[in-house]
């Protein structure tokens, strides 16, 4: 031991550096040998031999690993134009227009102190955030972002995406019990009733739908109301539109259904005595839901994926494909950007003379080069991917329907207890069951 | 019967046995080495009885009571025939802490609730927590030092808590305001009226839930605080009222403000009401919960707006006149329902009425000076005077009684959102605990000067 | 000054009043006895010609010597506000009756005043204090409370729990006698 000290104390820092990185090089070489030699290909057969758990794998990781950036965008979305909508600034602080204020929100809720009251019943306390959030996030599953991009399309999609949006409520259930505090338990209790309550015209407002295209796969829903706007089940289906949007807000816990965290009657609800990362999961849950929720509104009722208009698409770009000049275009891209650079940078030169430095020309000629090519290789990906276009299209009709909430919560008070539960049981559920008759007559009716 | 009581064992009687009897001490068995440790134990987890504070609230946090721990039942026998009757749970219901630290309670109020479910069966307000001895204070200093002891009761509008010491002192020494004097208070404190007014929607709608309204109405206040500021040198708490006029005359700064102010005052008044009063969810909310009628109101002594919502038009501005309200055109608004929604309407109306007297003010200020000649020391002959002034949460009075020398020998302080907030208890029952906050906050209460 | 009142006022309470109704400025002073309370006050809110349905102010005066209970009343048939003055009460043993049977309002007033001099207001069904600690002792707007610092040993003690005297002064009939606890050896 101390000869080993010795020797290291008297090395230089060259000497260190060598007999560190060698050792290491030798590893990894004859690792990455025996690698590619064994490994790969026993890995390639057995993922080509489990494709369809492959893929469920990968959907997992992709899902939990696009919550949290979802959330984030969210929070700052809901940060600003709440903040634009009652004439402040809103974050301004951290990154351009205090774009980085959610990460900083997730890093302090991270390094906050997690404390647990006395009396707090410490297994289901601990375990409520994680159902809570598991729930909203394997609903994601089962999302169709674009043709071909989704977890899994199960048969049952639509079933699945109900049976997990009822489980969260057994996490907030779950912490409003554990936690051992007044307000806690009132908010839990509220939010059983309430969701419990706005599962059901939630549920039967989408059966019209589900009439209409014959599955309750959501690939299929999407592809029923392909073709333009016209196709869309929200012309079809009008009063579900209503109702599933009210019930869906109700859902979500949002304002003006946000009874389960009034923060002027219960404090905070169910998360009263939560703190630090245990509270950052339901926070992350309840954007990730309003997420969901547009989502879904977007898949049933506004066409998912598909284009607004009859696009002609995949326009056959066949030069940009994998079967023309393929991977090819990144190379050309990245030096098409220097040329570009380059000769924006000579013509500011010539044009501005010495008020433009050599650096700031180049910056400049940088910066336009990359706008611009970035611009026409989205454009290129735009028109030749359809996955690319349908990602634009559910992306911008998703937040379309989140900029509504957030526009409801800057906007509306909130309704009672009473007048809550009164409208899902008086007004919502028989609207949502005339719905279903008058729908499923007209398709019988029609059919014959 | 209290529900339950401390322990009624003293620490003493808890000793082992083996300190009563040091013979068997010393040959301690296992038994009584067991039962040593236990009570060792206990009294390491009970909170020494030094470091119990006097002054924390009665919330019971000792360890000792078992099951009930955190329930806001105080931990002292029953003091009055009331609180056994609150304190007495009935069957299947639960006692909820709201306050003093709460999102709706507008500063330290505690509201003990009794809760059925969500249905408040009872509620009994706890006060005391911004407690500073005002009143006592006020008894021991003289009488120009008393207008900026009174100023932070209450903090919203500070002004007229100065209006009525000043009152009830120049009616104590017989000094004749100038005026000039008078115009500039009416002026300045219905400007202070409006602000309030406007803030009070803002937190009213912010206790239902809407995020937006009270960030205009803090446009709207910060505009007013600034271009008082402009005259008076502070924003808030101004001790700007003199007994016997105003500390300064108007300066060009506050004229040019209000009358930035003035040029849109009326419309954006309108615009922000428009936000409240068109909005389907708030009207359903504030109508028809806490509703006083005439009668109760009388007998509570309710003042100001909340009077006013239940029929009764009873401002002092027109009831028992003072300054040059007599001289100025202006309505009293009053509406029959007396609940909060009407509670809420009379406020902005009151808003448009005080705009109008802004209007009036400004037109007819006289010239002339704005403080009367006075001595530097004030000693007013014995008596006794009571000023009250109509503040935006109603009646604020002063009761000043003078012994002859250079302080007032008893400063009493009424103020309107005491026996408003007093209602709570006869509001609340039967109602949602989601209403709790649209009735307390219609109320208006201001918990500085409830506590003085 | 509103002379008929104080000729109303004369005609309706001539047994009860103690001493000239005074008029000064836009008030007039009545003094009662603390016997008189209840019949006076229901005569004042109840008489045609009075009227007094506004109780604009409960206040508790130690004048040194003795308590006294100050009512202020409004009246739409008088343009003076009324102060009535109960007088005499006892400064060691200060009792009044309520005014609660007439306005509920009075309930915190009237605990107010309890809170500060200690008046026990009979009738008033929830007379406990209402800004000190509910252990507290002494009772702070009385003219022999000396402020905390001014001596340990004052009355005044109780506001810090290490300054309280040995034994706490109890005012006979306090409803509050219960609740102290023994002081802290």
């Amino acid at each position: 031991m101390t000869f080993a000290t010795r020797t290291w104390d008297r090395m230089s820092l060259t000497s260190r550096l060598v007999a560190i990185l060698v050792p290491l090089a030798l590893i990894l070489a004859v690792g990455s040998v025996v690698g590619i030699l064994v490994i790969l290909p026993a890995t390639m057969d057995f993922l080509r031999a489990n494709l369809p758990l492959v893929r469920f794998a990968v959907a997992v990781v992709g899902i939990l690993v696009l919550t949290i950036p979802t959330a984030f965008v969210l929070i700052y979305l809901e940060l600003k134009i709440i903040a634009r909508m009652n004439l402040r600034v809103g974050p301004n602080r951290i990154g351009p227009w205090g774009a980085a204020m959610s990460l900083i929100h997730g890093f302090k809720v991270l390094s906050k102190e997690d404390f647990t009251p006395t009396g707090a019943d410490l297994p289901v306390f601990t375990l409520a955030p994680v159902v809570t959030f598991l729930a909203s996030v394997m609903t994601l599953l089962v999302i169709p972002f674009a043709p071909g991009l989704f977890g899994q399309d199960l048969n049952i999609g639509l079933l699945y995406f109900f049976a997990m949006g009822g489980l969260s409520v057994l996490g907030l259930l779950m912490a409003g019990w554990a936690s051992f505090n007044k307000y806690s338990l009132l908010g839990g209790l509220r939010a059983a009733a309430q969701i419990v309550s706005y599962e059901i015209p939630l549920t039967l407002s989408v059966v019209g739908v589900v009439i209409l295209a014959g599955t309750m796969s959501m690939n299929r829903l999407v592809l029923a109301q392909s073709g333009s706007a016209l196709d869309w089940f929200a012309f079809k289906q009008p009063l579900a539109v209503l109702i599933f949007f009210i019930a869906a807000t109700a859902e979500a816990n949002r304002t003006p259904f946000d009874m389960t965290e009034a923060d002027s009657e219960i404090v905070a609800g169910f998360a009263t005595e939560y703190s630090g990362m245990r509270f950052g999961f339901f926070f992350f849950a309840e954007y990730v839901n309003v997420f969901i929720v547009s989502a879904l509104l977007a898949t049933l009722f506004f066409g998912g994926w598909t284009a607004p208009f009859n696009w002609p698409w995949p326009y056959n770009l066949n030069w940009l494909d994998a079967s023309g000049i393929g991977v090819l275009w990144i190379p050309i891209a990245i030096i098409a950007t220097v040329v570009v650079a380059d000769v924006v940078a000579v013509a500011v030169r010539l044009v501005g003379g010495r008020s433009w430095s050599a650096p700031s020309a180049f910056g400049l000629g940088f910066l336009a080069a990359g706008v611009g090519i970035a611009a026409v290789v989205g454009l290129a990906c735009f028109i030749a991917f359809d996955w690319v276009q349908g990602i634009f299209w559910f992306m911008t009709k998703t937040y379309v329907f989140v900029f509504t909430f957030v526009w409801m919560r800057g906007t509306l008070p909130r309704v009672r207890v009473d007048q809550l539960m009164g409208f899902a049981w008086k007004w919502l559920l028989p609207a949502s069951l005339l719905n279903l008759f008058v729908t499923a007559t007209a398709v019988v009716l029609l059919n014959q | 019967m209290p529900t339950r009581q401390r322990a009624t064992q003293p620490d003493g009687a808890t000793q082992p046995d083996g300190a009563t009897q040091p013979a068997h001490a010393a040959r301690t068995s296992q038994a009584a080495r067991a039962s040593q440790a236990a009570t060792a134990k206990a009294q390491r987890q009970r909170p020494p009885e030094q470091y119990r504070s006097d002054d924390d609230p009665r919330i019971m946090l000792d360890r000792e009571v078992g099951a009930d721990l955190f329930e806001p039942i105080p931990p002292y026998p029953v003091r009055t025939e009331r609180e056994a009757e609150f304190y007495t749970r009935g069957d299947g219901e639960m006692f909820l802490n709201v306050g003093p630290h709460h999102p709706a309670t507008h500063g330290v109020l505690r509201l003990v609730l009794k809760l059925s479910g969500e249905q408040v069966v009872d509620v009994d307000p706890v006060l005391g927590y911004l407690h500073r001895g005002v009143e006592k204070i006020c008894e021991n200093s003289d009488y120009y030092h008393v207008i900026d002891q009174v100023d932070p009761l209450e903090y919203v509008s500070s002004l007229f808590q100065e209006w009525a010491a000043v009152l009830a002192f120049e009616q104590l020494m017989d000094v004749e305001v100038p005026p000039r004097a008078e115009y500039i208070r009416v002026l300045t404190s219905e400007l202070l009226r409006v602000s309030s007014h406007t803030l009070f929607m803002g937190f009213l709608a912010l206790d239902l839930g809407g995020l937006a309204p009270i960030l205009y109405s803090f446009i709207e206040r910060d505009e007013i605080v600034e271009m008082l500021a402009a005259l008076t040198g502070a924003r808030m708490l101004f001790n700007y009222f003199r007994i016997g006029g105003v500390n300064g005359d108007l300066n060009h700064e506050f004229l040019s403000r209000l009358g930035d102010w003035m040029s849109r005052a009326a419309k954006q008044t309108e615009a922000n009401t428009g936000l409240l009063n068109e909005n389907e969810i708030f009207v359903r909310r504030a109508r028809g919960v806490g509703i006083l009628d005439r009668e109760m109101a009388l007998r509570f002594g309710v003042t100001g707006g909340n009077l006013r919502a239940s029929g009764v038009p009873f401002d002092v501005r027109r009831a028992h006149p003072y300054s040059v309200y007599p001289q100025l055109d202006f309505n009293v608004p009053t509406r029959l329902e007396g609940d909060s929604l009407a509670r809420y309407l009379i406020r902005m109306d009151e808003v448009r009425e005080s705009i109008r007297i802004i209007d009036q003010c400004l037109h007819n200020m006289p010239d002339g000076p704005v403080m009367a000649k006075l001595p530097r020391l004030l000693r007013p002959r014995p008596g006794r005077a009571w000023g009250a002034v109509e503040g935006p949460r109603g009646m604020l009075g002063v009761y000043a009684i003078s012994d002859g020398s250079d302080q007032p020998f008893r400063f009493r302080i009424h103020d309107p959102s005491f026996l408003n907030l007093a209602v709570v208890p006869y509001l609340l029952p039967g109602n949602l605990l989601a209403d709790t906050m649209a009735i307390v906050s219609s109320l208006d209460p201001v918990l500085g000067g409830i506590d003085k | 000054m509103d002379r008929s009142l104080k000729r109303r006022l004369e005609a309706r309470l001539s047994s009860q009043l103690r001493g000239p109704v005074r008029q000064r400025h836009d008030q007039t002073e009545i003094r009662i006895g603390p016997g008189d309370v209840p019949d006076v006050l229901r005569t004042l809110h109840d008489a045609v010609d009075l009227r007094f349905e506004i109780l604009a102010d409960l206040a508790g005066v130690d004048t040194g010597q003795e308590m006294q209970v100050v009512y202020h009343l409004w009246s739409e048939t008088a343009s003076d506000w009324l102060r009535v003055i109960v007088e005499g009460i006892s400064r060691d043993d200060p009792r009044c009756p309520s005014a609660t049977f007439l306005w509920i309002g009075a309930e915190w007033p009237e605990r107010e005043a309890y809170d500060m001099f200690g008046i026990v207001f009979e009738g008033n069904r929830d007379l406990r204090r209402i800004f000190m600690p509910p252990d507290y002792t002494s009772f702070p707007l009385r003219k022999d409370f000396l402020l905390p610092d001014d001596a340990a040993r004052s009355p005044g003690a109780g506001v810090r729990h290490v300054e309280r005297p040995h034994a706490p002064a109890v005012v006979a009939g306090d409803p509050a006698a219960g609740i102290r606890r023994a002081p802290a050896s």
